[in-house]
């Protein structure tokens, strides 16, 4: 089985035909959804959260086979995915896509958990400690988006679980627990 | 024979009685034989005769007796014809429909043969007798009977089941036969190897297109449009495990 890395691809990867969008309705519904699996399980195993598509993504060429996804199939996969509230365009252009292999709520409740398994239920932490500190080490929070987070804390902060204030600059933003 | 006085007349008799007896032997075989075959082919028109008339025999009591009578007289139970060998290859042929039902999205409904076989084994792989190609075209066959649209169709030196009512033409089976090579075919090389007109081409492969069993590929670096057959490539294994 090919790989891409330690990431195994699924085997309709190396059928050429699948870089095609196909014409019949039905023939493409499946190559979408064959699309859609492969691009969220490579993002969530890469940990890969922005996909621009006019640029090189490894998933959008097979070398083996030469043969590389157009840019109207790319832009109909991610489409698919932001239909299912899997993705988000984050340009009124459709070139940059928001990938979520979790959703909103997901990494919401991952960090409710996370607040609770280090004991941060009334503390203070900055958007980017929750990020990039050495509680988050090891776990899903790390390197998260810095926007997914943000929209993450922003609906915790909506169910009052916590509340977000700004420091003197965007990297302050800091935020207050009260899960 | 004219018995014959003395030993050597005694001798003849016993050589006389020897042939008689093989020859009845024989007969009695043969008669044998062809009674089992008999017996076998009614037997299995009866089963197609339950089969058929399932409704008639369950709702109607005197017609139900009947039947019951006849099957006694030839040895055969209708219940019990639910176990055993009948029932193993009706197992068989659902885990068929299955694993077309499964790959039909991938494949459009028409797939090899061998690979449906492959598919099988690993869907029974802990049964302890393995499935041959013969049980798979039996157990096809039986699926043919009750008229659920099951075919083996050949093409080239593949046979293919076909698991939708598509009808397949002779146009459309040679180019299934060219597909085989390479896996896809192009206009030009149909046209070419087969000796159609541009049109006949085209007609040809956009059926096979909308019938789901052919994809297109505009990627090949000399900018000519293929059409690959997922049906010949055991493409059906792809993207269904994983």
């Amino acid at each position: 089985m090919q790989k891409l890395g330690d990431f195994k691809l699924p085997h309709f990867f190396n059928y050429p035909p699948y870089f095609t969008l196909q014409p019949v309705r039905e023939t493409r519904e499946k190559q979408i959804q064959l699309w859609k699996e492969l691009i969220l399980d490579y993002c969530r195993t890469q940990k890969i959260f922005v996909i621009r598509l006019e640029e090189e993504f490894p998933l959008f060429s097979n070398s083996v086979i030469e043969r590389t996804l157009s840019h109207e199939a790319r832009e109909a996969f991610l489409s698919a995915l932001v239909a299912e509230g899997r993705a988000e365009w984050l340009d009124k252009g459709r070139r940059n896509c928001l990938i979520l292999w979790h959703r909103i709520q997901e990494w919401a409740d991952i960090i409710v958990n996370f607040v609770k398994d280090n004991g941060f239920e009334d503390s203070v932490m900055t958007v980017e400690e929750i990020r990039l500190g050495i509680e988050s080490r090891g776990t899903e929070l790390q390197g998260i988006d810095r926007t997914i987070l943000v929209r993450a804390l922003k609906l915790l902060e909506h169910k009052g679980k916590l509340a977000i204030f700004k420091g003197t600059s965007t990297d302050d933003e800091g935020v207050k627990f009260s899960v | 024979m004219r018995r014959r006085p003395g030993i050597g007349g005694l001798q003849t008799a016993a050589a006389a009685r020897d042939q008689y007896r093989a020859l009845g032997e024989n007969v009695a075989k043969l008669r044998t034989d062809l009674m089992k075959e008999q017996l076998a082919t009614f037997r299995s028109q009866l089963e197609e005769f339950a089969r058929k008339h399932k409704n008639d025999i369950r709702k109607n009591p005197s017609f139900r007796s009947q039947f019951h009578e006849m099957c006694a007289k030839v040895g055969v139970d209708p219940l019990a014809s639910n176990k055993g060998f009948w029932a193993e290859l009706l197992g068989i042929g659902v885990q068929i429909v299955e694993i077309c039902l499964a790959t039909r999205p991938l494949n459009g409904g028409l797939i090899d043969l061998q690979e449906l076989c492959k598919l099988l084994r690993q869907k029974r792989k802990h049964d302890r007798e393995a499935v041959s190609e013969d049980d798979c075209l039996r157990a096809i066959s039986k699926l043919k009977t009750l008229g659920s649209g099951f075919e083996v169709i050949s093409a080239g030196k593949k046979k293919l089941v076909r698991s939708v009512p598509t009808e397949l033409n002779k146009d459309h089976n040679q180019i299934l036969e060219l597909a085989q090579a390479q896996g896809y075919v192009t206009v030009d090389e149909v046209e070419r190897r087969l000796s159609w007109t541009h049109g006949r081409a085209i007609d040809a492969l956009d059926t096979l297109l909308e019938e789901g069993l052919a994809m297109i590929d505009d990627g090949h670096r000399d900018g000519k449009r293929c059409y690959w057959f997922p049906c010949v490539s055991s493409i059906s294994s792809f993207g269904a495990d994983n």
